[in-house]
């Protein structure tokens, strides 16, 4: 049973060209059923904004990788041969490493971030939740893949420090709040600025419980347009100092050439000292944020470098736990596919077992005539030592094709077998 | 069995707060975890070796300066495993393991078994008192720890430095709260122990003198409290002056039991 993965990802496509391959998450179940139809194969399809990717385990003799690439070039627009410069392939244990790598964050544009594990569990989940007139469009064998690709993920993020700290400016600002601040829940934070930088801070600061946003603008219909958004409030841009006195956080990102909150800004704003700690991060440049406010008593001011230096530092962490990462997805790829090599076995294991039942039954049926005067108990008897026999001339030869089958020498054997006791390619007994 | 129990537990705290400077040392996301469990096997040695005391010794362990030292230390490496499992803070063990571990060692190398005084203090009264001071100098052990984290921390967060200490320690606002909070819990524990002792000795023993090691002891911790917590007083305006006063008053005890038991008599029995 083959197994592969066609896709495209951050590596092999500019963004014009990926969110043109990615498929929405209504979209996602009419994907799989044409999918399936189109290749035959279970399949999984895990979108992202980084990566669209098809998981396919097609039934033996079957390929439905080019289906598969059909599929994913047609939905762009292009030739097959133009969407193939940019899709990738891997097959067999090559794509399960992918996934186990893409779901660890291994494969992700910023190494180790969180979010691909939950956008994993989605796509299986979607997989899972769509059937199409054959049945449902996830099998055994992808089953098993994404269950070990989410454990080996999760095992990753827990015993390495390959998802810790922040890895990008806005999560690197939430991360010195809560250095100061513990938990954000219930904390009240101006921005001033409304760019996109402040935008996005906002959204992760909300996302933290961050209650109340006030947001200060030049433009005050820029300003109540983000506060609206993000169920704050707009100050007029005349008023920010106001507004200080009753803030923990606050998110400068304007583009004034000049510092807007200056020392002397902040001393009238509070005449008698910041009452409890000020977490000022200015991601503005040139920056918004006059360097001296940081001496005030009670103020933590951070400027663009110093999120950087975070990040750069927690980047450099992660990457000095890549190797205890790939040991953990090289084991999870070790456990998948000997478990997954041993599926090819089981047709002969079990046709090898009926044509020794077969055997048994026609033998012992025959004895038993000329045996008549044997009561019903001593015929029992005579059953259950030959199927003991049966079972104990098997058990080597089933324990032994699982191992080959784990180790790579499974198709040499299985021929072997099917030769040996005369069984069709799929498993059945072979009919003269 | 009992000096083998104790010994263990020291060579568990030593182990607990080597684990815990490896883990600050470098970014491991289990080995908080096992430094944890370590501490938990510690204690649970800890106070193994302490049952073990009272049955071999027929009293608890709260008379002379070995077993009174170990009571100490248990109590400290208990406090240590409560604000990591309950508090979920168990970078603060990185300072309260390694007291618990100086103390409970201390009283190892001191010999853990009564001293020829101990049949004299014998009593509910006497037990309640001791009890009742040490749970309060615990809860200054870990204020203390606290307050020193919170200090370096805070240096850490206003250079804009974001090394080691950035990444292990607590966030301001929790040491805060713990120092805080240990703080209110010490407070009324030490008054009812001084007050506790005061009527036992008016009760059943000769009145001390007001300047007994003992009582001056009693007198200073008491007051190391109190400024601790009116600096306090003043919210998180406030909360860096209290780390400090939390270290320096804890500082205070330290050195102040050093002096009065240095000056005081071989035979002044208790704690001293």
């Amino acid at each position: 049973m083959p197994l592969a993965v066609v896709g495209v990802s951050h590596r092999t496509a500019p963004i014009e060209l990926r969110e043109r391959f990615a498929f929405g998450r209504a979209e996602l179940p009419g994907a799989l059923i044409s999918l399936v139809e189109e290749t035959g194969a279970e399949t999984v399809v895990l979108s992202t904004c980084n990566r669209t990717e098809v998981y396919l385990a097609a039934p033996e003799g079957v390929d439905g990788t080019d289906a598969a690439r059909a599929v994913l070039a047609k939905r762009v627009g292009m030739s097959a041969e133009a969407a193939a410069r940019h899709l990738y392939l891997h097959r067999d244990r090559g794509a399960a490493e992918h996934l186990f790598r893409v779901s660890s964050g291994l494969d992700s544009m910023i190494l180790g971030e969180p979010q691909i594990q939950g956008q994993v569990r989605d796509a299986y989940a979607v997989a899972r939740e769509t059937g199409c007139s054959e049945g449902p469009v996830v099998g055994p064998a992808l089953n098993r893949l994404f269950q070990t690709a989410l454990n080996v993920g999760g095992r990753v993020r827990s015993e390495t420090g390959l998802g810790i700290g922040a890895a990008s400016v806005s999560s690197a600002a939430v991360d010195l709040s809560k250095k100061i601040f513990g938990s954000l829940k219930g904390r009240r934070a101006l921005v001033l600025g409304a760019g996109e930088m402040s935008e996005t801070t906002l959204e992760c600061l909300r996302a933290e419980g961050v209650r109340t946003a006030i947001v200060a603008n030049r433009t005050w219909e820029r300003a109540r347009e983000l506060a609206e958004r993000w169920g704050g409030e707009a100050v007029r841009w005349e008023q920010f100092g106001d507004a200080l006195a009753g803030v923990d956080i606050v998110i400068c990102s304007t583009a004034a050439p000049h510092p807007v909150l200056t020392r002397e800004r902040l001393r009238a704003a509070l005449p008698n000292g910041a009452k409890r700690p000020l977490c000022i991060i200015d991601i503005a440049l040139p920056r918004d944020v006059e360097p001296a406010v940081g001496d005030e008593p009670n103020v933590f001011l951070y400027d663009i470098d110093d999120l950087q230096a975070i990040v750069s530092g927690n980047l450099d962490r992660r990457r000095a736990e890549l190797p205890a990462a790939e040991g953990i997805v090289g084991t999870g790829v070790e456990e998948f596919w000997t478990w997954y090599s041993s599926l090819a076995v089981v047709p002969t294991i079990r046709a090898l077992r009926d044509h020794g039942e077969r055997v048994r039954q026609a033998e012992v049926e025959r004895a038993l005539r000329s045996l008549q005067h044997l009561s019903p108990d001593d015929q029992l008897a005579i059953h259950a030592l030959t199927r003991s026999l049966l079972n104990k001339l098997l058990h080597s030869p089933t324990v032994r094709l699982r191992q080959a089958a784990g180790n790579g020498r499974g198709t040499g054997v299985l021929d072997t077998v099917r030769y040996l006791f005369e069984l069709e390619p799929d498993g059945s007994p072979h009919e003269d | 069995m009992t000096d083998v129990l104790h010994l263990a537990a020291v060579a568990l705290y030593a182990l607990a707060a080597a684990l815990l400077g490896i883990s600050f040392a470098r970014t491991d996301r289990r080995l908080p975890a096992v430094a944890t469990t370590t501490l938990g096997l510690a204690v649970a040695a800890h106070g193994a070796a302490l049952a073990s005391y009272i049955r071999q010794f027929g009293e608890p362990p709260l008379v002379g300066l070995a077993p009174s030292l170990s009571v100490l230390g248990f109590l400290i490496a208990l406090g240590s495993l409560g604000v990591a499992t309950l508090g979920r803070t168990g970078p603060l063990g990185l300072v309260l393991v390694p007291v618990a571990a100086a103390v409970a060692a201390a009283a190892q190398a001191a010999g853990v078994r009564p001293d020829g005084e101990a049949m004299l203090f014998r009593g509910p009264w006497f037990v309640l008192h001791v009890v009742l001071a040490m749970l309060g100098y615990a809860a200054l052990a870990v204020s203390f720890a606290a307050g020193l984290m919170y200090l370096l921390q805070f240096r850490e967060l206003k250079g804009r430095r974001f090394g080691a200490i950035f990444r292990f320690f607590p966030p301001l606002e929790t040491l805060d709260r713990i120092g805080r909070l240990a703080l209110m819990a010490g407070l009324p524990l030490l008054s009812a122990a001084l007050l506790v002792g005061w009527a036992w000795t008016e009760r059943f023993q000769h009145p001390m003198a007001i300047g007994n090691p003992k009582i001056v002891l009693g007198v200073i911790s008491w007051l190391v409290f109190v400024v601790a917590l009116a600096v306090r007083a003043g919210g998180s305006r406030q909360a860096r002056r209290g780390a400090l006063v939390s270290v320096l008053g804890f500082a205070v005890v330290v050195i102040s039991y050093v002096v009065l038991r240095v000056g005081a008599s071989s035979h002044t029995g208790g704690f001293l």
